[in-house]
């Protein structure tokens, strides 16, 4: 995939919506004054009577979102990753993930954000949420997803429009590289190897999965064989998946535009460490928060905190020698 | 469920023990704000809120959110009440595998609600308002809020949300009973004004203090303020907020944090604290004493009786006793159903008819359709089967059963088997006819011996007592077993009836201070009684529980 053909989440997201919501009369959409940024408006245009802006006011949007869910509507609730996971873990946790009618764990609410990671950008470091992951893998019965693209988000709008439950979805501000064909399928729980390899394996998630195909690229050049995983679900994560690459190609290298403690590095660590434990190495923010960068710029800022793929192929070469 | 207003009381009461016995048992958990919620949960679960304990996932059932969730117990007491679960079961409250959790859960069926994070419950209900009215539904949401949950902005948020949207189906309910976990909200975060000193009278009793309801209005709600302990007001507010179309409806009810127990009333210490076990049958009697002053409205100006019942309202009376004569029974003539019909619009306070007619089954349909919210006949003048009658119609119509006897009759054989659905006896203590008469002596020791006769037939109602009653005789006649008391000329032929009734509740609680001091006594001694006493910290009660166990000897 040399010359890039670039997907914009939110607008597939909100296409996927309105499809969604002409197929399903009981799924209603929130939003938190940011409904023209994630494009959710456009559901509120067609269904203006099941779309509901409860203004700035994002611990209300969880909750208002969480007694429509009760009553047995399937509530996506969306704004910025910054101001969900980052402002609400109390409501998220307390109104949508604990409580559990029946033998159902959980409440129907789908929290699908945009704005993750560093590469927001110009908004600055107080906007780029790298602590989502962790916050919401934490919680019992959430469920975490970081599409890779724009046709991946729109295929989990369906299926997670579809299965019951508490979901955390996380979007990437910037138009994103297409990844997959419309034909891929996508299952929870299931990771995607995007390319086989047998010396090392390469596990990304979010816009990192491009920089992952890149390296894994550069190091064919150099002789070295990598695997990529699209580990889009990383609650649940694809243990089976990762033990087998684990045993197969003998190292991990993981890869997230979020912190590295408590991210997706640290869930692929817990699994192999249990099943396999083989060296690992985390690709992702080093404990230090973002900044502003224009869009030109994004690259810089991902760069400072090793979001390349040349440091993807570093890496990989790193955790190589580390074998037994 | 539609109850009266006695079986609400009845039921209230039910439902504060078994929060006393939860609470205990568990060793922990919060009584003083579940009784400060407790007549508005009686109003709900026994009144308005539709539901099928044995279907507790009935689709058009309403749903009661406890967003001040800490207050479970109070919750839970009433769900058992009501018949979700056996009221035995209330002791596992957090317990290891109990689904009755420290908090509201949806494990316990019938819980609709998982609280204990304050601030979340009115936006999550407005969730559930929305829902409803997108399926075109028509049951409704109650919600609970309490006044240190509104420090919570959330619930400001929500505030505006439940504006904009009109929602005219959540009836909400601010339990505004002016403590907080760490002391009184006035000290922690002001809703109405910054409290400086411990003086609670400068809080709850000034009404010009009060700007909680100016904060609703202006955020865009119905506002309707009412004494959060008076079932007649609370349960008239319901109906109002219920009616309001187009905008969202809250009831500020203005409560007392631990209401019902003296020692735990007022104090922030009960937030969340439980009784321990050795105190637990001194409570018990305590909340099984309540009791209530009925001014008689003919020692008043006949001419005038509008102006009594204003008197009565103003008086804080806690309901009117309205002594219906035909001329037959009695010598002297009063006023028929149609007066009372006349006097309903002017007050929310129950009205006690009592008549004393002849053949009153003839008669009683015209007074349930005055308004009267009890009816009590007089046995002379009934049998088995007319009574019987009456029971039925009354019954039909949410209408409280009374009997009443003159001074010279008992309770005949017959009228033990209606014992348990009674609410009321009348025992009069003077000949029936005219007001101002002396109290019959006798009368102490008739009602000591109903009062046991009663018991034992599972009669749960109150002795009322009528005729003659005033501030020497009070006391008296509640240590017998009397619980509402009929003031003729002591209360209303009075200039300030509202001073009059105060001290006539006063003389009550004297006495009632009294048996439980004797009770501790009888339980565990002087240890008990100090231990006791050693409970209430607010104000000047325990100055005056030490007087009066010196009095008695004790100490």
């Amino acid at each position: 995939m040399s010359t890039e053909h670039l997907g914009d989440m939110r607008t597939e997201y909100s296409k996927a919506l309105v499809a969604v919501g002409e197929q399903d009369p009981n799924v209603v959409v929130l939003g938190a004054d940011t409904t023209d940024s994630l494009k959710t408006s456009n559901f509120g245009k067609k269904f203006p009577e099941r779309f509901f802006n409860v203004g700035i006011a994002e611990a209300n949007l969880v909750s208002v979102a969480a007694g429509l869910a009760y009553s047995g509507k399937t509530a996506f609730a969306s704004t910025y990753a910054i101001f969900l996971p980052g402002r609400c873990v109390d409501q998220i946790r307390n109104a949508i993930a604990y409580p559990s009618p029946g033998d159902k764990k959980g409440l129907n609410v789908k929290l699908v954000v945009s704005h993750g990671g560093l590469s927001v950008g110009a908004d600055g470091g107080s906007h780029q949420q790298i602590e989502d992951i962790a916050i919401m893998r934490v919680i019992p019965n959430m469920r975490v997803l970081v599409p890779a693209d724009s046709t991946t988000v729109s295929k989990l709008t369906w299926i997670i429009s579809q299965q019951y439950g508490p979901f955390y979805m996380r979007m990437a501000r910037s138009k994103t590289p297409i990844i997959h064909n419309d034909s891929q399928e996508f299952q929870i729980g299931k990771g995607i190897v995007l390319r086989d390899g047998s010396d090392c394996t390469i596990a990304a998630c979010g816009i990192t999965v491009k920089m992952a195909l890149d390296a894994a690229n550069m190091l064919q050049q150099d002789g070295i064989s990598c695997r990529v995983i699209d580990c889009f679900s990383i609650k649940p994560i694809d243990k089976d998946l990762l033990e087998k690459s684990a045993r197969e190609t003998g190292s991990i290298v993981t890869c997230e535009e979020h912190n590295i403690i408590g991210g997706f590095g640290s869930a692929v660590s817990e699994v192999v460490s249990e099943s396999y434990p083989v060296p690992i190495k985390r690709i992702g923010a080093q404990d230090k928060f973002g900044e502003s960068a224009r869009d030109n710029e994004i690259p810089q800022l991902l760069e400072k905190h090793g979001l390349t793929s040349i440091n993807i192929a570093k890496a990989v070469k790193e955790v190589r020698s580390k074998k037994t | 469920m539609g109850l009266n207003y006695y079986q609400i009381k009845k039921q209230v009461l039910k439902a504060r023990k078994l929060v006393i016995k939860a609470t205990a048992a568990a060793g922990s958990g919060h009584p003083g704000g579940s009784f400060s919620m407790a007549e508005i949960l009686g109003c709900l679960f026994y009144k308005y809120l539709k539901y099928d304990p044995k279907n507790p996932g009935w689709e058009d059932r309403d749903k009661l959110i406890l967003s001040k969730g800490h207050a479970s117990p109070g919750l839970f007491s009433n769900m058992a009440v009501a018949g979700y679960f056996d009221p035995k079961d209330i002791v596992t409250l957090r317990q290891f595998g109990s689904k009755l959790q420290g908090h509201p859960d949806l494990k316990c069926p019938g819980v609709e609600f998982c609280g204990g994070s304050l601030g979340i419950g009115l936006s999550y209900s407005i969730g559930n308002a929305l829902a409803a009215r997108l399926d075109g539904k028509n049951n409704r949401i109650y919600t609970i809020i309490g006044d240190g949950e509104s420090d919570e902005g959330q619930v400001w948020e929500a505030a505006m949300t439940a504006a904009k949207y009109k929602i005219d189906n959540i009836t909400a309910f601010l339990d505004r009973n002016f403590i907080q976990q760490d002391s009184y909200t006035e000290k922690i975060m002001p809703l109405d004004e910054e409290l400086i000193g411990n003086d609670l009278s400068e809080m709850w009793k000034d009404a010009s203090r009060w700007k909680t309801g100016d904060k609703w209005r202006s955020f865009g709600w119905n506002v309707i303020e009412v004494d959060g302990h008076r079932t007649e007001q609370i349960s008239d507010a319901i109906r109002r907020a219920n009616e309001t179309k187009g905008l969202p409806s809250i009831i500020i009810a203005r409560t007392v944090k631990g209401k019902g127990v003296e020692h735990m009333e007022d104090n922030p210490q009960w937030h969340g604290k439980a009784p321990q076990q050795d105190i637990v049958p001194i409570i018990e009697d305590e909340l099984e004493s309540q009791f209530m002053i009925a001014p008689s409205i003919i020692a008043g100006d006949m001419s005038n009786l509008g102006k009594e019942v204003e008197r009565c309202n103003e008086g804080r009376a806690d309901y009117i006793h309205l002594d219906v004569m035909d001329g037959q029974f009695v010598p002297n003539k009063t006023f028929d159903h149609a007066e009372i019909q006349k006097l309903r619009p002017l007050s929310l306070l129950p009205f006690d008819t009592h008549l004393m007619i002849n053949d009153p089954v003839k008669h009683v349909r015209n007074y349930i359709d005055a308004g009267s919210d009890i009816i009590t006949v007089h046995a002379e003048v009934c049998d088995e089967s007319s009574f019987g009658e009456i029971c039925d119609q009354l019954r039909s119509n949410q209408v409280g059963i009374g009997l009443a006897i003159n001074p010279d009759t008992d309770l005949p054989q017959w009228s033990y088997k209606f014992a348990e659905m009674l609410d009321q006896i009348i025992v009069m203590s003077v000949v029936p006819g005219k007001s101002g008469q002396k109290f019959i002596e006798s009368t102490h020791e008739k009602i000591q011996r109903i009062t046991k006769d009663l018991h034992d037939h599972k009669f749960d109602g109150y002795i009322e007592v009528d005729g003659g009653v005033n501030l020497e005789n009070i006391g008296a006649c509640f240590a017998d077993g009397g619980r509402a008391f009929v003031g003729g000329s002591a209360i209303i032929g009075q200039s300030d009836v509202r001073m009059i009734i105060k001290e006539f509740r006063n003389q009550v609680l004297d006495s009632r201070r009294r048996l439980l001091i004797k009770k501790a006594h009888d339980l565990g001694g002087t240890d008990l009684v100090n231990k006791w006493i050693d409970l209430h910290v607010v104000g000047k009660k325990k100055d005056g529980l030490v007087q009066i166990t010196k009095e008695l000897g004790f100490q």
